[in-house]
């Protein structure tokens, strides 16, 4: 597990996860911008299109870059109230399950948010909003979170197999 | 009964993801994948992309992270040493004396915090060894923070009303404004019950400390002033019609930030952990409402909220034999489950059965509010319990039984929600009149 290849690859991986919840932070400061910003506009009373929709935008792509991220730190919620009762054995084929699971859903999350990207720019659909920007640009967040999520459940996946130690589940609230 | 075997299927699935400890956004994936794949030829997929990402890109979310963060900038101030000094000089003298602190103290900090958990920790960690040192009755120092941190999820700001509000799509701020009366009750009762149990056994109680005059007791409390100032601007600006949730929310954000840096606790240290702690809880409960999102199509095409309600309907249920059967299945629901997941997952079906009985939807959120809280401090799922028993070292059971009597004290407050709903109904209506 050690070995150069392995080990450059488990930090890469890291890094990633770490950076998407890094930029989902920023765009979490982008929201409270972008609202600040819309409530002065409003007291001076000039109207600048798109604040309310790219504030959306900002929570997508917030929500979207930390999943990994928070799904590396425990952050996501499970009923673990059968899951607790299992130890050795059972519990890592459990937990492999729920990995497995996991993995396919997320997988799957992550195929269709690409190819709702690629529809959107194929079509050149443009926001509804007074932004009228195109669709795709904002939904590059979600397609990337979705695969980011994706490929952490498989790294995962594919740890616990290797045998990984299973962290002590702590339910976040 | 085609219909019949694929509804069986449907909620088999269900279960069984839910159940093995599937994460919980994810399960709610799978689970209406499996209604698209079962009920309906349309392309499962591509409905479930685009739903999931109208659902996670709406304004109206946006109050949910910064609210969030609010709480974890506060959460990171002195805030647990200011509350407990500044309002025990007050409540000494009420019978029970300082155990008021636990429910006063978490009434303040529900008015800044959106979640439960939050102001059981940030309450415990200053009364819990405080009221230890004085010798108040382990149990009632326990159960009465555990009962009174279900005050955080109903005394707005409230994560689970903005969940219930997007999910069914009513205004947040007037679920705020209907869970302002109802949550300053439930913190009456909860002290009710302490004078209460003082009284029967007064032997319990430690004694009486030194009184204070009141210009110590105004001196000691000059430390909570910002705290009341944030409340009234973030409440008031809502309540005033001045400003959206989202809108209030920014301000509270802006506000605890300018707060924590008086106190001098603002570090670029407490500052990243309060926003990346912002980030984790708000990204877990975008997924879960982006799969409760899908999920809600999904139903749709199953069928199976209509026929659910036809059904009620057809039984010609009374409103309250309703709301009671209604309670029932929230309560054991809510011992497997968390309170957002609890609501997202069930309002597919619940909100068209409602709205048929005519329900007012702001009235309702606050009874959901209510009954999914009793359920958290209730074993064997009960968050406000978990946080105790990382705070006191104590077992599960102990706690549970410690944390009972709240649960017959929010009992209570349903039959009185339920028995008169002005209660939740009258601020928000004001609200919409007013100027």
């Amino acid at each position: 597990m050690q070995g150069g290849m392995w080990g450059g690859l488990r930090k890469a991986l890291d890094r990633l996860y770490l950076a998407g919840g890094i930029l989902a932070g920023l765009f979490l400061v982008a929201i409270a911008v972008l609202v600040l910003l819309s409530i002065v506009s409003r007291l001076l009373g000039i109207f600048v299109p798109g604040l309310s929709e790219y504030a959306g935008y900002a929570m997508a792509a917030s929500s979207f870059f930390a999943l990994a991220y928070t799904f590396g730190r425990g952050g996501h919620i499970r009923v673990n109230l059968v899951l607790t009762k299992f130890s050795g054995t059972r519990r890592r084929l459990a937990e492999l399950w729920c990995l497995a699971a996991g993995s396919f859903l997320a997988g799957y999350l992550a195929w269709y948010s690409v190819k709702m990207v690629r529809v959107s720019h194929m079509l050149g659909d443009i926001s509804e909003g007074s932004d009228a920007i195109h669709l795709w640009i904002p939904q590059l967040s979600m397609a990337a979170g979705a695969v980011l999520l994706a490929v952490a459940l498989v790294d995962r996946l594919i740890s616990v197999a290797a045998g990984a130690p299973l962290a002590a589940e702590q339910s976040s609230e | 009964m085609e219909q019949l075997v694929l509804t069986l299927v449907f909620l088999t699935v269900l279960f069984f993801l839910l159940g093995s400890g599937v994460w919980v956004g994810l399960s709610l994936l799978g689970v209406a994948l499996t209604g698209m794949l079962l009920f309906t030829t349309r392309p499962a997929g591509d409905a479930m992309a685009t739903t999931i990402w109208a659902a996670s890109s709406s304004w109206t979310l946006t109050a949910l992270p910064l609210f969030i963060w609010m709480g974890e900038i506060l959460f990171r101030t002195r805030l647990s040493e200011d509350l407990f000094k500044g309002l025990s000089p007050w409540l000494g003298r009420l019978p029970g004396r300082l155990l008021h602190v636990n429910v006063a103290g978490c009434a303040l900090f529900a008015a800044i915090s959106g979640s439960s958990a939050a102001t059981v920790a940030t309450v415990g960690k200053m009364s819990i060894p405080e009221l230890r040192r004085r010798e108040y009755p382990e149990s009632m120092i326990i159960g009465t923070l555990a009962g009174a941190g279900t005050l955080g999820l109903l005394i707005p700001p409230s994560i689970i009303l903005i969940v219930y509000g997007v999910t069914v799509n009513e205004s947040i701020a007037g679920l705020f404004m209907a869970g302002v009366f109802p949550g300053i009750m439930l913190a009456l009762l909860f002290m009710g019950y302490i004078i209460v149990r003082a009284l029967l056994d007064p032997a319990s109680m430690p004694p009486k400390e030194a009184a204070s005059n009141l210009l110590q007791k105004l001196r000691a409390s000059v430390s909570l002033m910002p705290v009341v100032a944030l409340i009234v601007g973030v409440l008031g600006s809502i309540y005033a019609g001045v400003a959206t949730a989202t809108e209030a929310a920014v301000l509270g954000v802006v506000g605890a930030l300018l707060l924590s840096f008086l106190q001098g606790s603002l570090t670029w240290k407490s500052f990243t952990a309060s926003l990346m702690g912002a980030t984790r809880t708000s990204s877990m409960i975008a997924l879960i409402l982006g799969g409760a999102a899908f999920l809600s199509l999904a139903m749709g095409f199953t069928g199976l909220p209509r026929n659910l309600a036809s059904w009620i309907g057809a039984l010609e249920l009374s409103p309250l034999a309703l709301i009671v059967a209604l309670t029932v299945f929230y309560i054991i629901l809510g011992c497997f489950l968390d309170g957002i997941s609890a609501v997202v997952l069930t309002m597919a079906v619940v909100e068209p059965m409602v709205r048929q009985a005519g329900f007012d939807m702001l009235w309702f959120g606050i009874f959901l509010v209510i009954v999914v809280e009793m359920a958290q401090i209730t074993p064997p799922v009960g968050f406000n319990l978990f946080v105790l028993q990382g705070m006191t070292d104590h077992e599960m059971p102990y706690i549970a039984k410690a944390a009972l009597p709240m649960f017959g004290i929010m009992v209570l407050a349903v039959i009185l929600v339920v028995a008169f709903p002005e209660i939740a109904t009258w601020l928000p209506a004001q609200m919409r009149t007013g100027p």
